[in-house]
């Protein structure tokens, strides 16, 4: 009996001893043992292959392994599954389930994310990105929150010390950029901001913004609403209805907030702050405002996020719940 | 700022429906509260709170019982605001709040709770969220809420800007309704009297430490008031506006303060002590026991108002208890002044509190409100106390404050609109607004009103004029000037790929809190930033890795029936190398997790696939693979300051872009989760990125057949098979395109301590078909290098 042979007998013998596969973990370690152990059937085929020609070898060692493999997993599955089904017969019945991959999500936040970004890319806006622990300079001072005013009420503060802060809002990027860049400046920013708030199903200690600036020779508030009302159009679709509403913002003037109509919640619901850039803002950053005028706004990316999916609780985007994510 | 429709209507004509005036005032930048959303209030009953105590084992917290109409109900509150007695509004254990928040039987710090006081942020009525909303005494206990409420509802909350301290007044909201409307504004009398005698001279006299900080300072006496009870014209308009009635005297300088805008203090006279008032700073070491019964510690950081020797108030804070006015007084001193606003913030900040006045202080009060409101009160002293005013007035007037003339150019106010306003619309505007104006069309010298702080610039006018113009009436321009080049690409282009990648080979994403608690970092022996003024000590620093994060999100779900997981995120993480906002690392990182089952047992799959670092390895290759990051090497890393055991470090390029292994038991056991082992990775986005930007160059592809063949090689078992790949890599010469072991077996009958290796080469020329010679040659001298370096021999 050469290799090949001998090979297939102890197959065909295997095969017999495990159909039926036994029942009792017992006969299970037996048939084990009879095949895999270290005298077992197999390792007797292994042992002739110092027998085998030189040139059979290659053919004879594939051969041995796929039986090793062949009774390794048959053993062993019938262990993790003790009664699976290894007669090839479920292979014509098509009823059944397909064999599925796992697959990942994308989390709601980076979805929308990528939606606001790639509607402001697709109008000429570029991307920057900035630190979110800074100094009381760029995030306050510089945007016209001057020391002990009121507008710094507005926005609870974490403070890492009385002159370092995690970012209210990624505003502070509007000035490293213009400190940086000089006009005309068409950029958005999205980033991870802080406030100091209770948490609740309303408010995180965190959240995300994007923040948008546009700083060129010849730019008004006209401007300024032709943009906002494309994006506006673009995210929430080109029927919704929506309105600009006098604010209050030290960095701009005149400021906004954009607000879009709930038809379903019947009421105006606010989704974007914005306005011109305050000539103070320009002062700190050296630019002349007298040549060059801007405007700016500012979007939470959570609040547009929960908007679009319906979702009524800020803190579900945060918890990782399998059965949350798994619906993106 | 609450204002009754009522009041309004004293000073001008108002649209009948209040949903109309909160409409106009929210388009004019003063934004008025939305109504009631009824349909979620209908559990909402009103509660009387019958005692409070604090609770005991939570200092900020009160332990109420509260009566529903039907039984008494412990209650645990945390508003600073909550007193027995008050009449409040009550979610009942079962009622939904908006937002879907569901009231449940709650134990709270060990005390049982049955329902929720609310505020009126939690009910949906504004944004107030510092305390609980106090109804009138009449509210009848047990009944409906939203009747309450719209019964009461004469009212409007306005959300004031910080820009806008003229309108935490009636008239000043009153002003903006007329200019928008067009219509009369009647302002109330504040006539300044007339006097031969200033005799009140003999009756009190004002100094000052620095006129800086106050600039003005108007004191006169009224005598032989009688303090009492309101009127009930006076009664209602402050309740109309949820202000609680005290007394007569208290009561008209309340009203004032809604009415104009500005703060006014009464003093006993009889209590002042002195017939000086000196405004000065504060002393370290003194004390004043202020109007609510607290006691407080002054220091240099609050001016006071004294009497020449110790403070009878805290200037635009708050009076003394002392120099109050109560039931006796009969002579009432009054101060109507004008303070420096950040000297007040700063006060205020620095002794802890808010007041109607110190909020109006410090945004900016008026320099002549200061005299108006003096008058005002006098007058309402002698009508409602029946006082008799004291001839004259001491008004120093130290430092003289002007309002400085504005210009606005056409061209500007052209510019920053985008559109044109007519001439005669800019003039009413400002006009209406109190601006005096000179000048026509191209160019108007304006002078702002002393009520409008906030008007200092040109752009300032500008903001006005556009204001009351209509944002929606400004045209919206569709085209751009400019800047088209200005595109470049984003900076994180890469991260949409690699989530991409990672959720298609089954990682999902997540967005973690950045803010931990110690005894999460201080796991891993990285210095991180911790925050001056945490929201709990649970959050009071910054994350220094991804992974704990990570972690408690698989914990979490492993608890809630999902067990097998493949979790990823990408974020900052925070290092404070160095003290300082200069030593702050922020670094910018992806990692991820296995754990559980990855493949289940289906019908067509007999044997399930853990986790293992085999699958993670797998999964990295496949991951960096896609992303264009080749030529990775693997080394072992015996030291891991990352978290990872049995750690793998990932160099491209020769520089280590990450880490992967086994997470360390220490986060299981320091963070006390259920989990089973789970793999995770970590890389240096900052790194990763450049690198997967590279460009793909196309290569032709090769038409000559592949030639297979297996090695078979016995070698010692501490001998790594990474290593022997890599010998076989270096020598096959250039037509070795691959190599894969794709069996190792252990036996007897190899030996002890020896392993054989089964390694599976593919062969490949790039301009013939190779020969079975060609091939040889190389096998022959790997077989050769391999054998001699690892004492390796052919099975």
């Amino acid at each position: 009996m050469n290799i090949k042979e001998s090979i297939e007998s102890v197959r065909k013998s295997f095969r017999a001893d495990s159909d039926p596969f036994p029942n009792d973990s017992q006969a299970v370690d037996d048939l084990r043992v009879k095949y895999l152990g270290r005298k077992g059937l197999v390792a007797n085929l292994f042992s002739k292959m110092k027998d085998v020609s030189a040139n059979d070898r290659p053919m004879a060692g594939k051969l041995l392994n796929d039986i090793k493999q062949e009774i390794s997993y048959v053993i062993d599955s019938h262990i993790d599954s003790s009664k699976s089904d290894k007669s090839g017969k479920n292979e014509s019945d098509y009823s059944l389930p397909g064999l599925t991959f796992p697959v990942g999500h994308v989390h709601p936040l980076q979805q929308t994310m990528d939606d606001i970004k790639s509607i402001f890319m697709n109008i000429g806006f570029s991307v920057a990105y900035g630190p979110e622990i800074d100094d009381d300079f760029h995030n306050f001072s510089a945007l016209n929150f001057p020391p002990e005013h009121p507008a710094r009420d507005m926005q609870d503060t974490f403070f890492i010390d009385p002159e370092t802060v995690l970012r209210t809002h990624t505003s502070n990027v509007q000035i490293h950029l213009m400190e940086e860049k000089d006009p005309p400046l068409r950029y958005i920013i999205p980033g991870r901001v802080y406030r100091n708030e209770a948490i609740s199903f309303k408010s995180y200690c965190l959240f995300h913004q994007v923040e948008g600036l546009y700083v060129d020779k010849f730019v008004s508030f006209a401007d300024q609403k032709g943009i906002l009302e494309y994006f506006v159009k673009r995210m929430f679709g080109s029927e919704t209805k929506m309105r600009f509403r006098p604010s209050f913002f030290p960095f701009t003037e005149p400021s906004a907030e954009v607000d879009i109509w709930s038809e379903k919640r019947g009421q105006w619901l606010e989704i974007l702050g914005c306005g011109m850039v305050d000539p103070e803002v320009f002062k700190s950053v050296d630019i002349d405002s007298d040549i060059w005028h801007g405007f700016a706004f500012g979007m939470g990316i959570e609040r547009i996020c929960m908007l679009k999916y319906g979702i009524d609780d800020i803190r579900l985007l945060y918890q990782g719940d399998m059965r949350f994510l798994e619906q993106f | 700022m609450r204002i009754s429709i009522d009041w309004l209507k004293e000073f001008v004509d108002v649209p009948a429906s209040t949903q109309e005036v909160a409409d106009i005032l929210t388009m004019l930048g003063l934004e008025a509260e939305n109504g009631l959303n009824t349909t979620q209030l209908t559990d909402i009953i009103i509660g009387e709170i019958k005692s409070r105590i604090k609770h005991p084992n939570a200092d900020k917290l009160s332990l109420c019982q509260v009566f529903d109409g039907e039984s008494m109900l412990p209650v645990v509150c945390g508003a600073p605001n909550v007193e027995a007695g008050q009449k409040i509004a009550f979610a009942p254990v079962g009622s939904v709040l908006p937002g879907d928040f569901k009231i449940g039987k709650a134990k709270i710090r060990g005390e049982v709770s049955k329902g929720m006081i609310c505020s009126e942020s939690e009910l949906g009525i504004s944004e107030e969220h510092d305390g609980i909303m106090i109804l009138k005494n009449t509210a009848k206990v047990g009944s409906s809420f939203i009747e309450y409420f719209q019964d009461n509802s004469a009212s409007i909350e306005l959300d004031i800007t910080p820009n806008r301290p003229d309108c935490f007044s009636h008239v000043g909201v009153a002003r903006d309704i007329s200019v928008k409307m067009s219509a009369q504004l009647k302002s109330p009398d504040t006539k300044a009297r007339k006097f031969k005698n200033n005799e009140v001279g003999d009756w009190i006299s004002v100094e000052f430490e620095n006129v800086d900080e106050c600039p003005r300072y108007v004191a006169g006496v009224v005598k032989n008031v009688k303090v009492g009870q309101s009127p009930d014209w006076l009664k209602n308009r402050l309740e109309s506006i949820g202000q609680r009635s005290i007394n007569n005297i208290v009561d008209i300088s309340n009203f004032v303060m809604m009415e104009m805008g500005h703060p006014t203090h009464m003093f006993d006279y009889d209590k002042f002590g002195s017939k000086t008032v000196l405004i000065r700073r504060g002393k370290k070491g003194e004390k004043i026991t202020t109007l609510d019964e607290i006691e407080r510690n002054i220091s240099s950081e609050q001016l006071l108002i004294t009497n020449g020797k110790i403070p009878v108030a805290i200037a635009g804070i708050m009076g003394g208890l002392e120099s109050a006015v109560s039931e006796e007084t009969t002579t009432v001193l009054i101060e109507s002044a004008y303070f420096d606003a950040p000297t007040i913030r700063k006060g205020a900040k620095s002794v802890g509190m808010i007041t109607d006045a110190s909020k109006r202080f410090e945004r900016g009060a008026d320099t002549n409100g200061a005299e108006n409101a003096f008058w005002r009160v006098v007058q309402l002293l002698e009508e409602v106390a029946g006082g008799s005013w004291v001839p004259g007035v001491a008004d120093p007037y130290p430092k003289k404050i002007d309002q400085t003339s504005i210009e606005l150019t056409r061209e500007k106010l052209d510019l920053l609109s985008g559109c044109e306003i007519d001439d005669s619309f800019v003039v009413n505007t400002l006009k209406g607004l109190g601006c005096i104006i000179k000048g026509k069309s191209k160019k108007w010298i304006s002078t702002p009103p002393s009520w409008r702080p906030d008007l200092v610039r040109e752009v300032d006018l500008i903001e006005e004029v556009i204001r009351f113009y209509g944002f929606d009436n400004v045209p919206s321009k569709y085209h751009y000037n400019g800047v088209m080049d200005a595109h470049n690409p984003d900076p994180h282009k890469g991260i949409t790929l690699m989530t991409s990648v990672l959720t298609g080979l089954g990682f999902t994403q997540l967005f973690n809190n950045s803010l931990q608690s110690n005894r999460k970092v201080s796991l891993l022996d990285i210095p991180s930033v911790k925050i001056m003024n945490p929201l709990s000590d649970k959050m009071d620093q910054l994350r220094t890795s991804l992974i704990q994060g990570l972690l408690e999100t698989a914990d979490f779900n492993a608890k809630n029936g999902s067990p097998d997981l493949m979790l990823f995120e990408w974020g900052n993480v925070f290092e404070q190398e160095k003290p300082g906002l200069e030593g702050i690392v922020e670094k910018f990182q992806i990692s991820g997790l296995i754990h559980g089952t990855l493949h289940k047992v289906s019908v067509h799959r007999p044997k399930e696939r853990r986790a293992s670092f085999f699958t993670l390895k797998g999964l990295i290759e496949s991951f960096l693979s896609r992303i264009k990051i080749h030529n990775v090497v693997f080394n072992p890393d015996s030291e891991n300051d990352y978290g990872f055991q049995n750690a793998y470090t990932v160099e491209a390029r020769g520089d280590i872009i990450g880490y992967f292994g086994d997470i360390s038991h220490k986060f299981v056991t320091g963070m006390n989760l259920d989990l089973g082992q789970s793999f995770g990775f970590q890389f240096d986005l900052n790194k990763l990125l450049p690198l997967s930007d590279n460009k793909v160059k196309y290569q032709s592809i090769i038409n000559f057949p592949i030639m297979e063949r297996d090695l078979n090689f016995v070698i010692n078992e501490n001998t790594e098979v990474g290593d022997v790949v890599s010998i076989i890599q270096k020598n096959g010469k250039t037509i070795l395109k691959k190599v894969k072991p794709y069996n190792i077996f252990r036996d007897e009958s190899v030996g002890e301590n020896i392993k054989a290796v089964a390694i599976n080469l593919q062969f490949q020329s790039n301009t013939k078909t190779l020969e079975d010679k060609d091939v040889n040659s190389v096998i022959n001298e790997i077989i050769r290098v391999v054998s001699k370096k690892f004492s390796a021999k052919l099975r």
